[in-house]
């Protein structure tokens, strides 16, 4: 009897592999459009469409299971009756080439969407669900997924974990979906040997000694449960801040959303769950105009204490992983590696 | 699978005409089978069509059900929508959400209620509460004081409902920040009524109104010798989903929705809270 929480699968399988999967459920995995851009996109034909495992996805999981715009509900109003009914349902998806960083924001948006009750449409689609990660061999240029403890390779989360070995792939089952595939698919593998073992190990040490950026995530966060922060620090980062929201929605484990009514029809309309962001103008502005928050000195406030110093001092780590996404897309520069940075090297008074 | 933002449906009973600004819309659910129960202090999620929602709290006591009040002041897109409603129009609720006062700690307490404008609307609520209990020897409150400001005498809210508290033993005072010709009553700020009260340690005051209201009562307040502990308010914060998800609400590592919006002074202190600010 062979263990089957690790196998190796030769890179010549994964192609037939990912073939039978897709008989079963939606295949999800990071293409390279036309543009240039990678994206995680549904394949449609596995033989015409390459998947690209060489360049970071530029936006996350989030849109699969928090849409940038999703239905909640729909509503009709026929004489005088006001009445709703529920959203579509969620098909069965495997999502392939998935990065640490990413799934561990999935692991964080679980633990938010479960209280007090479980999001309906949220865990519909996480049920649904069967991740499969590639642990990372070579960080990219902004990532800081060790200091974040949400990478290079996972411990735990994922259906599957893939960790590229040059010819082959080691792969790691997780509890469940996972070690079920494994088993129903075991003729695609083999045996894990002891230079198996000992390459993925060395791999490991190679990645963690990559990371080109040295970000003080711990220090950070360990800092914020103590003390203030200084105002000129707001006031620095806000000045920058223009508004854009782009952060917020790259941002894996941003999960701020509006609900808005969208009429079509006189009689008839839906509910919408939308993206939204803490660093927005109107996020806070109540009817009527009286606003809590002073943008102006506090436009990031906000966003860093939340996934720094309460959701650390909540869940015992920080809620950023280091995927380095919001360093590429803030034209401000007042991403929150600025933060981190400006927070860390600052004189204790 | 438990649908989070599906709202039930409810039929506007009554309409009260409070004020040119403000409505109380009395609701009964439609379908009477869903059980709904709630405490003073906790609001709904309102939808009106087209409108989406919006976090209200009830007015009525919980010893009104079936019947639900909401008192609602023309503020934006969905209040001014809901003053266009009519009795016998279907808006839809879910809820109710967020933490109620402690009602058990009032037993056998002074209350003293302070309330500027709309600010009474969730104060109403546990005034009526109280008063239904008032015969009752294991949970009446001692007293019930109700200092309530509003801008001129035709912005006064609740006039009937005042003058009936007043008859079952309410001590009521009203004031006006400007009076017109024919006000008798009080002129000026409810932070000039409150030094004329006693506050003793048997004192729990509940304040609810504007923002720099609620500064200066809670300041005064403690100026004159009410412990934090017994010192209440309800936060009113822009809110989109109620559940604690949407962020909207969020105040300093806190979800006002689910860790209010009923506030204790001394848990306040604790945050980082505009209502405090210098």
């Amino acid at each position: 009897m062979i263990d089957l929480k690790e196998l190796i699968l030769s890179k010549d399988n994964l192609i037939p592999l990912l073939r039978k999967l897709k008989k079963d459920a939606r295949l999800i995995a990071p293409i390279k459009n036309e543009y240039g851009d990678t994206l995680f996109s549904e394949i449609d034909d596995i033989d015409a469409m390459k998947i690209d495992l060489h360049n970071q996805p530029q936006a996350s999981l989030k849109p699969f299971f928090l849409p940038q715009q999703e239905t909640l509900a729909g509503y009709t109003v026929n004489n005088g009756e006001y009445s709703f009914t529920p959203p579509d349902k969620a098909q069965d998806t495997i999502f392939f080439g998935v990065r640490s960083c990413d799934l561990t924001a999935l692991l964080y948006m679980d633990l938010i969407f479960s209280k007090p009750s479980k999001d309906a449409t949220y865990y519909d689609r996480r049920n649904h669900s069967l991740i499969i990660t590639l642990g990372c061999n070579q960080p990219f240029a902004n990532c800081f997924c060790e200091a974040t403890g949400s990478g290079p390779y996972l411990e735990y989360g994922y259906g599957l974990q893939f960790i590229d070995l040059g010819d082959r792939y080691f792969v790691s089952a997780g509890r469940g979906k996972g070690a079920d595939l494994l088993k129903k698919w075991a003729y695609f593998f083999r045996e894990v040997n002891e230079e198996d073992q000992k390459k993925r190990y060395q791999l490991f040490l190679e990645a963690r000694g990559q990371f080109t950026r040295n970000i003080q995530v711990a220090h950070a966060c360990q800092k914020l449960q103590e003390e203030a922060v200084p105002e000129e620090i707001w006031e620095t980062l806000s000045r920058r801040c223009y508004d854009c929201g782009g952060c917020a929605y790259v941002c894996p484990t941003c999960t701020c959303y509006s609900i808005d009514d969208m009429a079509q029809g006189t009689n008839h309309g839906i509910r919408v769950r939308s993206w939204d962001a803490c660093t927005s103008s109107g996020f806070t502005r109540m009817a009527g105009g009286h606003n809590p928050t002073d943008r102006s000195r506090y436009a990031l406030k906000r966003r860093f204490l939340h996934k720094l110093k309460h959701d650390y001092a909540h869940h015992g780590k920080p809620s950023c992983t280091g995927c380095g996404r919001c360093v590429d897309i803030c034209f401000g520069g007042v991403d929150i590696t600025t933060f981190i940075d400006l927070l860390t090297t600052q004189k204790t008074t | 699978m438990n649908n989070n933002f599906i709202p039930s449906p409810a039929k506007i009973c009554e309409i009260i005409h409070e004020n040119e600004q403000i409505s109380t819309f009395r609701l009964k659910l439609i379908n009477t089978s869903i059980p709904f129960s709630f405490l003073p202090g906790q609001f709904l999620m309102l939808s009106v069509p087209h409108c989406g929602e919006a976090a209200i709290s009830i007015s009525s006591s919980p010893t009104a059900l079936p019947i639900i009040d909401l008192s609602i002041r023309k503020a934006g897109t969905l209040t001014n929508a809901m003053h266009m409603m009519k009795a016998g129009n279907q808006v839809g609720i879910r809820g109710p959400y967020g933490n109620p006062f402690p009602m058990k700690n009032f037993v056998n307490r002074d209350l003293l209620f302070v309330a500027g404008g709309i600010g009474l609307a969730p104060l109403k609520s546990v005034i009526d509460y109280c008063l239904f209990h008032s015969n009752s020897v294991h949970d009446a409150a001692q007293s019930i004081t109700l200092l309530y400001g509003s801008r001129s005498p035709s912005d006064i809210a609740f006039q009937s409902v005042t003058s009936n508290w007043q008859e079952q033993g309410v001590n009521c005072r009203l004031t006006v920040d400007e009076a017109d010709t024919d006000w008798q009553g009080n002129v000026g700020l409810v932070t000039d009524l409150l030094p004329r009260h006693n506050v003793t340690d048997n004192t729990t005051a509940l304040v609810c109104g504007p923002p720099v209201m609620i500064r200066f009562i809670i300041a005064q307040l403690s100026a004159m010798g009410c412990q934090d502990e017994a010192i209440f308010t309800t936060l009113e914060r822009h809110m989109k989903c109620g559940v604690g998800t949407c962020g909207h609400c969020h105040l300093d590592g806190k979800m006002v929705c689910m860790d209010g919006p009923v506030f204790s002074l001394s848990q306040l202190k604790t945050m980082d809270v505009m209502e405090l600010a210098q």
